[in-house]
Order: structure tokens, then sequence, then C-alpha cells
């Protein structure tokens, strides 16, 4: 069974906010919610490079840890999703994530959190596959219907890289390669642990 | 690659030149390019049959090697950058503190704390299965004296049920994964949690009014004397069974007043108040922070607070009425607080004696 991870390659990004836009409107996602996120470093300075952030689907996730109902689940391709119904909208898997991946939709006065909502790698939620309950809560099911997520496919550089681990890895150890630039695959370290930097050791020369 | 091997060596002089004028300008922390420049244009078919030498500049290239390198990700990634989506801390890649306070939360707090709040009543119990309730040496001698007043008890009850509604509810939130959801099942007790956080949410700022109300009624009875030393320097009397005079409040009872609901009442009120308002944009470093001094400090707060609770319900024979009904018995004061006692005597506290029976009712 495939290692669902993503991939952004930063030489690649021209922070064109497509796969932002591209998942606000696959899952129809909520006002002031945003799933995917572009970061600029070194913006307007010499090695300024963007990447496009979102839950990376971590080995060890911190939210699933931290969620005091349990809320949260892995899929057998490593995706990790949760359960809308039971969340009680403690915003603890918030600041457990290293990404900012979870988002809370203001529910009331005060801010009160409404349900934790994140990116599902386009795998929706528990509820049955590709159903109007399951749209709603959590956006279309892609991987149910044979597709990868909506922003890796609509990366219009394929900087954004979304499938099997292993697979999108070795492309982009190819691409490293190739232009002998940007070994550093980010975000890898922190999600996955034990993949750190596999693409910067096999093409350092 | 043709046109770079006939250009003269003028021109490539002055690509040379531009280049270091540009290293010059922006400091780069790489090598001069002029240098690797020379060699690439000098001799441009090897270049092709050797991928492992630096890439080639063409000839007047303002470009300097290595300029624009990706940055080291774990030295930008925790630094606020530039992001198009608003909200707080949007810019930040990574927020690494996460990690820390998954593993103190899901760690020591939740290990010890659970330990803590396992053994204390365990103990209280075998203390009372051993020694009892601490009873009077003389009999009743049915005059009352108030101890407490209606606005003293109104105070000390609005503090005290919304303190266990809140460390009930607190408790769910932090063991009832472990302890309930197994026997609950997810669906049940993830609406108990639930109807849970959103009563602690809103019986959070009620105890905190009523620590604040309390603090003011009280404080006046509560400044720690010689006499206090003594008795806690004796333990309250609680080994040799002889009771150390004390005022309207002994040792024990203040130190449960500065301890319990001054600094701990702080402490949870003051980090509960930044758990409460997402709306006030607090980072999740400090919310996080906040989130373990809430948890230390309520789970300290209870464990201590059942000590209080033990003595002042089924450890000490009458204290609970006294704290229920506002009134105790002259052998009960003269033998718990004799101080007080011959103050209230002597007509020089606040405490007025209510006769030989019962108060009648709306006399407090």
């Amino acid at each position: 069974m495939a290692r669902m991870k993503f991939i952004c390659d930063a030489e690649r990004c021209i922070e064109c906010n497509g796969c932002v836009t591209a998942c606000k409107n696959e899952h129809e996602v909520p006002w002031g919610v945003n799933r995917r996120r572009l970061v600029t470093v070194n913006d307007g300075k010499p090695g300024e490079r963007s990447i496009s952030v979102a839950c990376m689907h971590c080995n060890d996730a911190p939210c699933m840890a931290v969620c005091p109902v349990d809320c949260f689940y892995k899929t057998e391709e490593g995706v990790v999703l949760h359960d809308k119904d039971l969340c009680i909208g403690c915003g603890y898997c918030f600041y457990a994530c290293p990404f900012g991946a979870p988002q809370f939709p203001q529910a009331g006065a005060f801010g009160l959190r409404g349900k934790m909502d994140k990116c599902t790698f386009c795998a929706g939620g528990p509820e049955e596959n590709s159903t109007e309950a399951e749209f709603k809560k959590y956006g279309r099911n892609r991987l149910a219907e044979g597709k990868l997520p909506a922003c890796a496919e609509m990366c219009s550089t394929k900087a954004l890289l979304a499938g099997d681990g292993n697979v999108i890895a070795s492309i982009y150890k190819q691409r490293a390669k190739t232009r002998k630039k940007g070994p550093e695959v980010w975000g890898w370290a922190m999600a996955y642990k034990e993949d750190a930097n596999i693409a910067a050791q096999e093409v350092k020369s | 690659m043709k046109k770079i091997a006939g250009v003269s060596l003028r021109a490539l002089l002055a690509g040379a030149f531009l280049c270091s004028t540009l290293v010059a300008a922006q400091a780069p922390a790489t090598p001069p390019p002029a240098a690797k420049a020379a060699p690439a244009a000098t001799a441009p078919a090897a270049e092709a049959a050797k991928p492992a030498a630096p890439p080639a500049l063409p000839a007047g290239s303002t470009a300097a090697v290595g300029w624009n390198n990706p940055p080291k990700w774990s030295e930008v990634e925790t630094k606020p950058q530039y992001a198009s989506v608003p909200g707080r801390e949007m810019n930040i890649l990574v927020e690494d503190k996460g990690h820390w306070w998954r593993a103190v939360r899901n760690g020591p707090v939740t290990f010890y704390g659970g330990i803590a709040l396992l053994v204390v009543p365990v103990l209280l119990l075998l203390f009372f299965a051993i020694k009892g309730p601490f009873k009077l040496h003389d009999k009743p001698t049915g005059r009352l004296i108030e101890r407490f007043n209606s606005v003293e008890r109104m105070a000390h009850w609005t503090m005290a049920i919304s303190f266990v509604v809140l460390a009930v509810t607190g408790i769910i939130i932090l063991f009832g994964k472990y302890v309930l959801l197994p026997v609950l099942g997810a669906s049940v007790f993830s609406w108990i949690t639930i109807v849970g956080k959103n009563i602690h949410n809103f019986v959070g700022p009620l105890f905190l009014f009523s620590i604040v109300v309390f603090f003011f009624i009280y404080v006046k009875d509560n400044f720690f004397n010689g006499n206090d030393f003594a008795w806690l320097s004796k333990f309250g009397g609680l080994l040799s069974g002889n009771h150390v005079p004390s005022g309207r409040f002994n040792g024990g009872e203040k130190l449960w007043f500065w301890l319990g609901v001054v600094i701990f009442g702080t402490i949870v009120s003051v980090s509960g108040l930044l758990l409460l308002f997402p709306n006030w944009n607090t980072a999740r470093e400090l919310m996080a922070e906040a989130n373990l001094f809430h948890a230390i400090g309520a789970i300290a707060f209870a464990a201590i607070s059942l000590g209080h609770i033990y003595i002042g319900t089924i450890g000490t024979e009458g204290a609970y009425k006294g704290m229920r009904e506002g009134y105790v018995d002259e052998t009960w004061a003269k033998e718990h607080h004799a101080l007080w006692y011959e103050e209230v005597k002597s007509g020089k506290s606040g405490g007025k004696v209510a006769g030989a029976t019962q108060p009648a009712a709306g006399d407090d």
C-alpha cells in the first residue's frame, strides 16, 4: 500500500497560489479557513523561495496524540483524517501541529472554535465514500475516485507533488540531480522523521 | 556555447568585473564568482563533459554563482516570513514548540497528575480508616456561635461548587480519553466532552469572579501571625492530638487561602483566560504554555482541595455544618479555634453568640 506524502519543490514553486485556490474550490472550504497556504521565505531578497504548506500527514502525528476525544485516525495510505462529529473544538491539535494545519471556523462569540478543518489529502472522512454528507464536512474524496489531491494536480509548474512517498521522492531526487540545486526537501524531517533528507543524501556528489 | 567561445577577452574581463561588483554589493556567503566564471568560459567544451563542475555563466552575465541558492530550511522555517493568506502565524512554516508541549502534556502532566489525583484520595481514606474523624472532646453545649454570615457562605459555596464542576470537566478533558472513552465509546464520550467543555468555558469566569469576591471578604482574617507558625510547626496537633490554639482561621486554613485561592487561583484564572479567548489571536506557543500552567496548576489545586474537602466534611465533626448553616457549637469553637472563641465571647470579634437554640429562619 502506498504511503501518501506531499513534496513542495521550492525550486519550482512560483507562489501563484493555484494550489490554495484549487483546494478551496474543490472542497468548498468555508470562509476564513485555508487548508493550504503559501509561505515565501526571504521575500524580495536573494534566495527567495516559496513553500506550499498543508497538513503533511505525519508519521507520528502530534494532533492525533493530543486530541482529548481521539477523533483522528490514519488510513492505510498514511493519510491523517478526523471525525468532525467527535471533534469538540478545543484547539489542542492546533497547538501541537508544527505546520499550522488545523483550522477552526469561528462558531460563536469570543472566537469560539467550531469543528476543526484541515487538509484531508483529498481523502474525505469517516462517512461513506463520495456521499453528500462526506462532501459537506470534509470535501471531495478524490482518492476514492482514483485521483490525486487537487492542489498537486492543479500545480502549473509541478512544484507540488502528492502521492506515494517513494514515487514522489524519486521524482524529486531526479530533479535535484539534474539541476544540482535544492536537494533538501522541505518539511520531511519534521513530518516523517526517518525519511529526513533522503533526497539530499543521495544527490550529494 | 559557440558564441561564448568567440567572445573577446575584454568582454570576459568586463563580465567578471561586473560579477565581482555584484558580489560586493550583495555579499553572499559563496566564493567569488569571477574565479569560477573564467575557466568555464575558456574551456566550454570540457564543461559539458564534466557535469560535476560548477555551472557555467554566459560571459557578460551579472549573476553570481550561488547567490540565489535555496535557504537552509531549518534556519528559516521557524521565523516569520511572508504569507498572502491572512491570519496569525500563517507566515510561519514550522512552529516546533508544539512537539515540546505535546511531550510534556501527554507525558509527565498526564502521568504524575493522574497519580496525584488517585493517590491523594486513597491516602485520605486510609487516614480516615485508621484515625477516624476529629471528634469533640467535650459535650456540645447547645449554644451556637455564628461563624460564617450569609455573604461569606455564598462566596464560599459559589467558589466551591464552580471549582468542583471545573475540576470534573477538566479531568474529563485530560484523562477521559484513557478512562471513559474505552468504556463509553467514541460518540457518547465525545458528546459528554463537548457539553463538559462548554460548561467549563462558562463556569470558568464565574469561578474567577468568585475568587476575587472571596479574597476581599476573607482576607482580613487570613494574615499570618505568630500563632499560625506555632500551629503549622506542630502540624495543627494532628499527630499529638492536642489542638494548638488559633484565631478565626488556623495556620492550615490560612495556608490554603494563600496557596490555594490566591496563588493557584491566579494561575488557573490567568492561563484559563488566555485559553478561553481564541479571538485574542494569542500565539500558539503562548497558548500551549498557558495550557501547561492551567493543567499543572489545576491538578495541584484539585489535589490539595481534596485535603480541604476531607477536613471540612467527614474529617472533622461539626466543620461542614459550620459552613453549611453558618453556626458552630461553643464547644467546637473552644476546641478548634480557642482564640477566636475568646474574642467572640469578649465581644471583640464580629461573630455573634446566637443563644441556646437553633437560629430562627432569616436570623442570619
